[in-house]
């Protein structure tokens, strides 16, 4: 019977049918499949019912489909097996390919878990993509900031774009429960806040609207089990937070641990209370003040409401309130973004993105030198295993099965791989937060870098990623090699050709990769280098920093100025201490406080111009070494209740009165204006970046604007830090009751605090990524120079055997290994200067061009990869020629 | 997998007899696809139950080189001892008293 040109419809459909099945078994079986279904159609159309025919395709259909997954995964099985053995065989190998991966997958999985614990894990709360941060940007910080509670009220009132709005802030309380008074943060949020979220209770209540005004706290679950050690008769019990008394009306659920990511909050009390907290006399208010941009904000969308609508309702309602309230709101605009691109502050910009981004780039590049590594690992492996392969093709088997095979290894490896790194990247992120809370900031800190499913996800996305890259090469050398050239070569085969020009390659690429790394982190190494040696405008050397809180209700103004002198006194008395002074808020400190200046005449509905304003002892200038530039520094004149001075920095003067005489002018502070003369000029500082371009400053007497907290600083002839516990019992002696706190050098404050710490975390991560790619890479040349002078034992046992010198040898190996280094660190530069160029942002105070950095870290790199390949070198060099010849 | 060894017993067949031969023996009851027969088959000849026979035995007939297959003694021996372990099931059932229910 002649076969028809073109096969029935029906056969077509039942050949499409068994694609489902595995290839092998499709060629095994297949034809005879489609002979068996021949007939039963045959038979089936025989019978004559349409529903005998209908009934054979639904049972073909449901019995290929039953058959198909169990025969794809007896496949895979047996894949596998042979994997697992075959890889079980070569020890040496599997474990170094298992380490790299490990090593490369951690690394990009701990990444993950930082950029996952910021901007992607959900706050845990009810529908948590409605929530969005609403913050403000305006001409006066450079980065967007908080909103007054006036102005949060009257955007709540878009009530048909948003189901609610909150506001919080974080504050630092002292909480006593009996005992001594212990620091801790507390979140002060609208009674709105818990109802908003869908946060609940544990025991007790939390915060309900109806506590407007009301002293009562709710406790963070963390806090009660470490301090109350999880009594559950806590709630009705009385604690004082700063000599207020609060009822502890609840513990709120474990998984909700504020709205700040990265502040390890205690407690939570209604906004309303703040004032009281603050010990604002009767009648004051912060909270209520519409100039005060202290509080963060987080609406939730209505359901169906888009965050572009929320935004132009916002726009709309902002120029209103800035037509209302032209002196507070004039120049306002709002920054709207979901919720978790507010992290790990709302104020943080985009700068937390890029940094993101870049690490998350650095991380993608070690992975790529670890496929690569991988990839020459399984590379050298084939080629020993030509034979073997060779062998296996000869006798039948197929090469999309051989290829199948080298990928299903590659596979195994990653996803043992992948399940180590799992292991590791748990301990990574408990050593994470533990590092975190041990870090000494301002605040106590908390990130939760638990490993969530996304985590999981994504580090079996990325084993599997390094898994299906690996093994491209090998099966692209399966795939090309010629049965019989290697059954001839009988491994006899030198380099230039198949595995070595491909293995060269990944070397190439794999040295290039891991120097872009390097000058990655040269950079900010030397970035970091550079911050510590800015000129912040004030002494940091030899400086030892002591805050206390006066912010009980038993100081008052007067009594807080004289606490402030006699303490000053006291310590500056101290054996080996220069000199001391008072500063009521540190640069680059977060209680850093901004006052609105209007020149004198004006009246108070026209807009001012805002600086930051520090309140100093008049020992300030001469102890932090702040230059006069003109007039006068604070002295004894300016008591209590002489004229108002202050002193201004340049940048201050120069906006106000341009090129004239600042000394003698006037100018009114804050809302109802008090007017100050200005009778000093000092030169510009630092004060909330490193970077920052000159900034406004206004200087007042203490005694003129007596803070509630303040620093002293001391001036010590040595270690300053030799000073802190006669400082700590100085102070003592003056009040025992007066909470003191962050005892630290200056320098210390500057490493750990806001100025130096991200510079610092910045400069260890991409310093352990170029150590990685470091050792990576050298991994790599010294296994592919090493295979390959195995291979060319016998001909170098000929060339020694005809009389070429231990020198030549071992330098034919070098050049071959540093010609590899030298051709990627080359490549390597070129990538990273596009690389950087677009990071430049990053780099404050160094070119992304920097020639050190690129020369060093290429010479780095060139000289470990030389030492990678001089070990193989002399092993070959020494050899006895005899046994070399006899090689193989 | 008995089924089909059972099938083979009395002689070699290709695909399609075995599936026929089991629906005739079993009153359709048991109806095997093409995807579960081969299935079997391959794990059959895997295990050395059963190999591929290379006599044609009717030319005639066979209109498009079918693969035949026969069981081989390990085959048999297995068939075997799965036929006398479930005999020895029916006989401990019987022991008990325990009657099979005809429709």
């Amino acid at each position: 019977m002649a076969t028809p040109p073109r096969p029935p419809i029906a056969t077509r459909i039942f050949r499409a049918l068994l694609r489902l099945l595995p290839v092998d078994f499709r060629i095994e079986h297949g034809r005879e499949m489609e002979q068996v279904f021949r007939s039963q159609r045959r038979d089936a159309g025989n019978e004559g019912t349409i529903r005998a025919v209908a009934g054979l395709w639904l049972e073909t259909v449901r019995d290929l489909l039953t058959t198909a997954p169990l025969q794809h995964a007896a496949m895979l099985r047996q894949d596998a097996g042979y994997a697992l053995r075959s890889l079980r065989r070569t020890p040496v190998f599997t474990t170094a390919a298992l380490l790299t991966l490990a090593i490369g997958i951690s690394a990009s999985a701990g990444i993950f878990t930082i950029i996952n614990a910021f901007l992607f894990r959900p706050l845990p709360v009810d529908r948590p993509d409605e929530l969005v941060s609403i913050a403000t940007l305006d001409d006066h910080i450079e980065l967007p900031h908080g909103l007054s509670l006036p102005d949060l009220k009257d955007y709540a009132e878009l009530t048909d774009v948003f189901a609610g709005m909150l506001g919080y802030t974080q504050r630092g309380a002292w909480m006593n429960a009996g005992g001594s008074p212990e620091r801790i943060v507390i979140e002060a949020v609208t009674e709105n806040t818990f109802l908003l979220l869908g946060a609940r209770p544990l025991i007790g209540r939390v915060l309900a609207p109806a506590d407007l005004r009301t002293p009562v706290a709710v406790l963070a679950h963390d806090y009660w089990q470490a301090r109350f050690a999880g009594d559950s008769t806590i709630v009705g019990r009385t604690i004082r937070l700063n000599e207020e008394t609060f009822t502890i009306v609840g513990v709120v659920e474990p998984r909700f641990k504020g709205l700040d990511s990265l502040i390890r909050i205690s407690a939570f009390v209604p906004l309303s209370m703040l004032d009281r907290l603050n010990a604002m006399p009767a009648g004051e208010t912060i909270i209520e003040a519409r100039d005060r941009h202290a509080l963060n904000v987080v609406g939730r969308l209505r359901p169906g409401v888009t965050i572009e609508s929320a935004r132009s309702a916002l726009r709309v309602k902002s120029q209103i309130l800035a037509s209302l309230y032209p002196a507070t709101n004039r120049n306002v605009s709002l920054l709207v973004v979901p919720e978790t691109h507010a992290r790990p502050v709302p104020q943080n910009g985009p700068m937390f993105h890029v940094g993101a981004a870049a690490l998350a780039m650095l991380a993608g590049l070690l992975l790529l030198i670890t496929s690569a590594n991988v990839a020459n690992m399984l590379l050298a492996r084939a080629a020993s295993r030509g034979r073997e392969m060779a062998l296996r093709a000869a006798l039948g088997a197929r090469r999309g099965r051989v290829v199948r095979q080298l990928v299903t290894e590659s596979l195994v490896l990653s996803i043992i791989g992948g399940v180590t790194a799992a292991l590791l990247s748990m301990f990574l992120a408990a050593a994470m937060e533990r590092g975190i809370a041990a870090l000494s900031f301002e605040v106590p800190l908390q990130v939760n870098f638990a490993i969530d499913w996304r985590v999981l996800a994504a580090i079996f996305a990325v084993a599997a990623a390094a898994g299906v890259v690996s093994s491209l090469a090998p099966a692209l050398y399966a795939r090309r090699a010629d049965v019989n050239a290697v059954l001839k070569a009988a491994g006899r085969t030198s380099s230039g050709t198949g595995p070595g020009r491909l293995r060269g390659m990944l070397v190439v690429a794999q040295v290039a990769v891991s120097l872009v790394l390097l000058i990655v982190g040269g950079l900010f190494v030397k970035t970091l280098d550079r911050a510590r040696t800015v000129d912040l405008g004030f002494r940091s050397a030899g400086v030892l920093l002591a805050s206390v809180d006066l912010s009980r209700s038993t100081y008052s103004t007067a009594t807080r100025a004289d606490y402030y002198r006699a303490a000053r006194d006291r310590a500056a008395a101290l054996p080996g201490v220069r000199t001391a002074a008072w500063i009521s808020a540190l640069s680059f400190g977060s209680s850093l406080d901004s006052v609105e200046l209007r020149p004198a005449g004006t009246s108070a509905d026209e807009a001012g111009r805002q600086s930051f304003s520090v309140s100093v002892s008049p020992e300030y200038f001469a102890a932090a070494a702040v230059p006069l530039v003109s007039g006068r520094m604070f002295d004894e004149r300016d008591a209590a209740d002489s004229p108002s001075v202050i002193v201004v920095n340049q940048t201050l003067a120069e906006l106000l009165w341009p090129g004239k005489n600042p000394l003698g002018r006037r100018l009114l502070l804050g809302a109802p204006g008090t007017p100050a003369e200005v009778v000093g000029v000092v030169r510009n500082g630092k004060y909330v970046f490193l970077w920052e371009a000159p900034r406004a400053m206004l200087f007042r007497p203490l005694t003129q604007d007596t803070p509630r907290s303040a620093s002293l600083e001391i001036v010590t002839a040595g270690d300053p830090t030799a000073m802190a516990g006669t400082l700590r019992m100085a102070l003592g002696a003056i009040d025992p009751g007066v909470p003191v706190y962050g005892i630290q050098s200056m320098d210390q404050y500057l490493e750990n605090g806001s100025a130096l710490l991200l510079f610092r975390i910045g400069a260890l991560f991409t310093g352990v990524f170029g150590a990685l790619g470091l050792i990576m890479a050298s991994i790599g040349l010294y296994g592919v120079v090493a295979y390959d002078t195995t291979r060319r034992t016998h001909e170098i046992g000929v060339r020694m055997a005809l009389g070429a010198l231990r020198a030549t040898i071992i330098r034919d190996v070098l050049i071959r290994g540093g010609r590899l280094a030298a051709s990627g660190a080359m490549l390597g530069m070129m990538l990273a200067a596009g690389l950087t160029w677009l990071l430049r942002a990053m780099f404050l105070g160094v070119s992304p061009f920097d020639g050190s950095i690129y020369l060093g870290t290429a010479v780095l790199l060139i000289g470990v990869c030389l030492l990678a390949s001089f070990v193989p070198a002399r092993k070959a060099a020494t050899s006895d020629p005899v046994t070399a010849l006899r090689a193989d | 997998m008995l089924h089909a060894l059972l099938s083979l017993a009395d002689g070699e067949k290709h695909g399609y007899a075995i599936i026929k031969e089991i629906a005739r023996r079993t009153n359709d009851e048991v109806r095997l696809g093409a995807g579960t027969l081969y299935a079997l088959v391959k794990r059959a000849l895997g295990d050395g139950l059963i190999v591929e026979s290379d006599d044609r035995p009717d030319p005639s007939l066979d209109d498009e080189r079918r693969r035949y297959y026969r069981l081989t003694a390990l085959g048999r021996t297995v068939a075997e001892a799965e036929i006398a372990r479930l005999e020895a099931i029916v006989g401990m059932a019987r022991a008990k008293n325990l009657r099979t229910r005809r429709a």
